[in-house]
């Protein structure tokens, strides 16, 4: 039965976006989209059986020198790893080229989000509590999104926001906005180091160890029949590691004799790990039982490691994943043997390469490429596993990612993050905020805001899932993922459009803090073309249909281009119709 | 405007069609068809003929040993022994008296649970024990020796969300209230509002053809720059319009405007409908995301008639349910707004006169363990739910309730409990009410045929 929308929807047009042909190719008969399609599902699944079977990753081809860089290019690449284009940033890529833009990136100091919540807290009202400081999480967030020099470091740390989730949904989380910037903090401080000490970083954050209880969390207990907290090692290994089933070198899945997917732990592992993770909780000059439950706090605690203590840790063998901490080990070293396990383990390069993949770049890369990426974090070329740099690069030069045929097909590329979609938004038109503080405190509701919001997702699952199908569409029958759909629906699309429309108005934020003048689009509107060409190759690195560009360029020039009031107009309303367009909504 | 349809539209069109094509060679008939049995009456008003089913999924895994407790003294004291630390005491509870399909066992709910207890004492309210995943009826050391086929990826919080919606692992495109949906889809008149999700998008409404529909809790949203001036232009509304909207030649542009293209659709006729249905009186809390949800619901079931709706599935959701730690500072604050958006909403039914026509049920990810990890429950498996309305069989306790205690046959390790009760079961009951034909219970729940008990008796 037919449960498809009763209103017609005619093409906008028939023609590829570009490179644009001279003449409009017909259209492909089904039959060869369908084969294509069918194509690019078996490229996403090849590989799939049996163990032994992965291929060594082929190397990637070198990237295409600096010189060959177009603005475009340059526009397209920042897409992926930046917040979104600027005028300047598309000029430092075609500067430095892809890799030395990278360079330049890694060595760009950071800027802490700690300080500027304490800064806020020391300036305030000296009898507010520090929960009421939460929205200046947000605040240092967008700030350094829109305004940071070390992009890469912010989409990075986003990114990880992401995979090692904490969530300003919890109480216990939001109620410390020092300790959930100092998480923050960490994420990018490991952005371009190593996978195994962000593990250990994380895992001993407090702010994590309040999110999954892993603080304050006892061994076992035979009088009373208590058992360690699991919650932790569960999700550790599920979402933070090595994931459900065990994985080729490519992410693709192993499959049995059977042709199902093979567990990589059962609840058995997880009852030994949780005893790894018993006998943390805060950090202080002591380790008293009083400390340990939360007494004599510490003014530092919620930016401290978690600290050990020996009382409460369980001394008894602890297996998991066939690895055994004999009875008798102290905290400290079985963190380092199950951290160790973990890191080592076969399915942390893939399971996390390509995850890494789907945030910057597209939701469905092929398995060589995930192969590519995973190889570099296994090995760096330097012997060393785990350079979060060398995993960065292997990404985003990838062939894959900056080969100008990917986005050619059908279904590669990724919905962009409602976050990303406004922040691009803002980098590109330079937006301010009038206050200097970048308020952007609540866009989570779908129905009159982005329906994702930085650092509160309703749970450690995230946003949406890496394997997220969704039901019914062309993606699934093709087998494609699209995790961004999770968080997409009837109601989302509709206050996107109506929320962007007031962001593009009059701005966004507390009293609409953060506005853009549009003052190089202003200088341009007098002239629809180059108009609307400058907000195309901001918002769409230049890949938006002839008919896309032609029905914005036909509407902005509807407004008579008489006035600084006018040329204000043309100016919004070309942005405001890129942002909307599909070739905006989707990167590719 | 060029017309051509491009080519990825055929391709999505043949699809439709052959998924509806394999629903009925599976041996699933259109409600519509059953319906014609139902005479005259039903075809004099088709909004007599209205039944609903509404899904409260409580996300995190809601402990049921602190949700429905056993109140004989002598169980009661084994339950407290076996959770010291995180037992609740006698006088924060609401007896329910002794159940009758329990051989009179006595039992009782968290005070925070006394609205639910009302309904229960009402008749309105029925408790199902011990519900989860299963594939067949499964004994200890069948799951102990892995002897028969087991639900995957079992104490996983996405996985089991997803089994329990829809009896895959995460993945999963269907759900069995889509594909409940998917049998009675050609009885509404518009099937945009068959399945209908007030908390985003949950393959519980997805069916193998159904779409659902996602709401939010203030109503469809109007798109504003579809109509009038926009920014000084008179035509971009339209320009606007067609941006997105079009067909594109990319799956993610494609699927993404055809979303936009439904939901303006689906707006027009819905904000309509719900501003010419009859105002709902009953009051719902304020700051209770849950209540919030279930007043939407009331509102489209208020709007029933001019949607041309007989019969619609609704999912709404509750979070925070992962009580790790701190479970007694916060499943009873979980539970007291469960219960008052529950007991609001059924309130609301009686109200609109459709008390009978509406049946709420409870999900959760999983039950959690007996035993405490020192101010909390870890994941578990089966677990107690709430099944509510007119036409339930309440005041009583449905399914086998556990011994809470380590070492049952239940008990597959720290009290979690093998489920006695399938979720095929539970959902194969609440279908029947629906109207799905024996038969079709098959296309519905998978498993369904190795259940010898296909009803539960909760339904009248």
């Amino acid at each position: 039965m037919k449960t498809e929308e009763t209103q017609a929807r005619p093409p906008l047009t028939d023609s590829a976006p570009p490179p644009p042909s001279t003449d409009s190719a017909p259209p492909l008969p089904a039959a060869a989209v369908l084969a294509l399609l069918a194509a690019a599902t078996l490229a996403a699944c090849g590989g799939g059986g049996g163990a032994a079977t992965a291929a060594p990753p082929s190397p990637a081809p070198a990237p295409p020198p600096a010189p060959s860089v177009t603005a475009p290019d340059a526009a397209r690449f920042l897409a992926q790893a930046s917040f979104g284009a600027t005028d300047s940033s598309i000029d430092e890529v075609l500067a430095r080229g892809y890799s030395g833009w990278i360079d330049d990136q890694f060595a760009r100091p950071q800027t802490m989000h700690r300080t500027y919540v304490e800064q806020a807290i020391a300036a305030g009202d000296p009898a507010a509590a520090e929960r009421t400081y939460r929205d200046h999480v947000m605040d240092t967030f967008w700030k350094q999104a829109i305004t940071g020099a070390d992009q890469l470091r912010q989409r990075m740390a986003f990114a990880l926001s992401q995979i090692f989730v904490v969530s300003q949904a919890n109480a216990d989380v939001s109620n410390r906005p020092r300790g959930l910037a100092s998480y923050l903090d960490m994420l990018g401080a490991h952005a371009f180091g190593n996978f195994r000490s962000l593990l250990e970083s994380v895992s001993l954050h407090p702010i994590m160890g309040l999110y999954l209880s892993a603080l304050r969390n006892q061994k076992e207990d035979a009088a009373t029949g208590r058992v360690p907290d699991e919650n932790y090692a569960r999700e550790v290994m599920q979402l933070f590691a090595i994931g459900l089933y065990q994985l080729n070198p490519d992410a693709t899945p192993k499959l049995d004799g059977g042709g199902t997917t093979i567990p990589t732990y059962g609840n058995a592992d997880v009852q030994g790990l949780a005893k790894v993770f018993t006998g943390w909780s805060w950090a202080g000059p002591d380790k008293t039982g009083t400390r340990f439950f939360g007494g004599t706090p510490d003014p530092d605690r919620d930016v401290t490691p978690m600290q050990a203590y020996p009382q409460y840790h369980s001394t008894s063998a602890k297996a998991f994943l066939g690895t055994t901490i004999p009875a008798g080990t102290a905290a400290e070293p079985s963190l380092k043997i199950a951290l160790d396990a973990l890191f080592n383990h076969p399915n942390t390069a893939p399971f996390f390469s390509r995850q890494l993949i789907q945030r910057f770049v597209t939701s469905n890369p092929s398995p060589a490429y995930v192969g590519r990426v995973a190889a570099a974090f296994a090995d760096n070329g330097q012997g060393v596993r785990g350079d979060m740099k060398a995993v960065i690069r292997a990404m985003l030069l990838d062939a894959e990612a900056r080969s100008k045929a990917s986005p050619e097909q059908p279904g590669w590329g990724k919905l962009r993050e409602p976050v990303v979609r406004l922040a691009s938004w803002a980098r590109a038109f330079a937006a301010a905020s009038a206050s200097g503080n970048y308020m952007i405190r609540n866009v989570a509701d779908p129905s009159t805001a982005l329906g994702q919001n930085p650092l509160r997702s309703a749970s450690v699952f995230n946003f949406y899932r890496p394997g997220y199908v969704p039901p019914n569409t062309a993606m699934a029958t093709a087998g494609l993922v699209a995790p961004e759909f999770q968080i997409t629906g009837e109601t989302s699309v509709a206050g996107y459009l109506n929320f962007m429309r007031n962001v593009v108005n009059t701005g966004v934020g507390t009293g609409t803090d953060v506005r853009s003048a549009y003052a190089m689009e202003v200088a341009l509107a007098g002239n629809a073309d180059q108009l609307v060409d400058r907000v195309k190759l901001l918002l769409t690195a230049g890949r938006m249909s002839d008919a896309t560009r032609t029905a914005i360029r036909d509407a902005v020039a509807t407004v008579a281009a008489t006035g600084d009031a006018a040329l204000l107009n043309r100016a919004k309303l070309a942005v405001y119709l890129t942002l909307a367009s599909p070739e905006f909504i989707v990167q590719r | 405007m060029d017309r051509k349809s491009h080519p990825l539209d055929g391709g999505r069109r043949q699809f439709l069609h052959t998924a509806s094509a394999l629903s009925i060679l599976g041996g699933a008939t259109p409600l519509a068809l059953n319906l014609a049995g139902i005479g005259a009456a039903a075809a004099q008003s088709a909004a007599e003929d209205y039944r609903a089913l509404v899904c409260v999924f409580l996300f995190g895994g809601n402990d049921q040993t602190n949700t429905v407790i056993p109140f004989d003294a002598a169980e009661f004291n084994a339950y407290t022994a076996a959770r010291p630390s995180i037992a609740r005491a006698a006088a924060e509870l609401t007896s329910l008296g002794a159940a009758t399909a329990q051989g009179g066992r006595s039992f009782a709910l968290p005070n925070e649970l006394a609205p639910l207890a009302s309904l229960y004492g009402a008749g309105k309210l029925a408790v199902v024990a011990n519900v989860g995943p299963l594939i067949v009826p499964t004994t200890k050391a069948q799951y102990q020796n892995a002897s028969v086929p087991l639900p995957s990826k079992l104490f996983s919080h996405n996985d089991q969300q997803s089994v329990w919606q829809s009896s895959g692992a995460e993945g999963a495109t269907s759900g069995w209230g889509g594909r409940l949906a998917d049998l009675i889809v050609a009885g509404n008149a518009n099937q945009t509002f068959t399945a209908i999700s007030v908390t985003g998008a949950a393959v519980f409404l997805s069916g193998r053809s159904v779409l659902q529909y996602q709401v939010g809790t203030g109503g469809s949203v109007s798109i504003s720059g579809l109509t009038g001036s926009l920014f000084g232009s008179a035509t971009a509304a339209q320009v606007l319009r067609q941006l997105v909207t079009a067909q594109r030649p990319t799956l993610f542009e494609d699927e993404y405007n055809r979303i936009t293209a439904r939901s303006i659709d689906a707006n027009a006729t819905l904000s309509s409908a719900l501003a010419a249905a009859p105002a709902i009186t009953t009051p719902f809390p304020s700051g209770n995301s849950l209540a919030d949800q279930l007043k939407m619901v009331a509102r489209t079931i208020a709007a029933r008639r001019t949607l041309g709706a007989r019969r619609q599935v609704f999912f709404v959701s509750l979070g925070g349910f992962d009580t790790h730690d701190f479970q007694l500072r916060d499943q009873p604050t979980l539970h007291a707004t469960l219960a008052a958006a529950l007991s609001a909403f059924y309130q609301a039914t009686a109200e609109l006169g459709v008390a009978s026509q509406v049946t709420t049920f409870t999900a959760s990810d999983f039950g959690r363990t007996l035993t405490s990890n020192g101010d909390g429950s870890d994941h578990g498996w089966g677990s107690h739910h709430f099944v509510i309305g007119g036409a339930v069989r309440g005041g009583n306790v449905y399914g086998k309730f556990p011994a809470i205690s380590l070492g049952t046959p239940e008990d597959i390790g720290s009290g979690r409990l093998l489920p006695s009760t399938s979720v095929d079961q539970y959902a194969a009951t609440l279908g029947k009410w629906f109207g799905v034909s024996a038969t079709d219970l098959s296309t519905v729940v998978p498993n369904i045929a190795n259940f010898s008990t296909t009803d539960l008796g909760f339904l009248g």
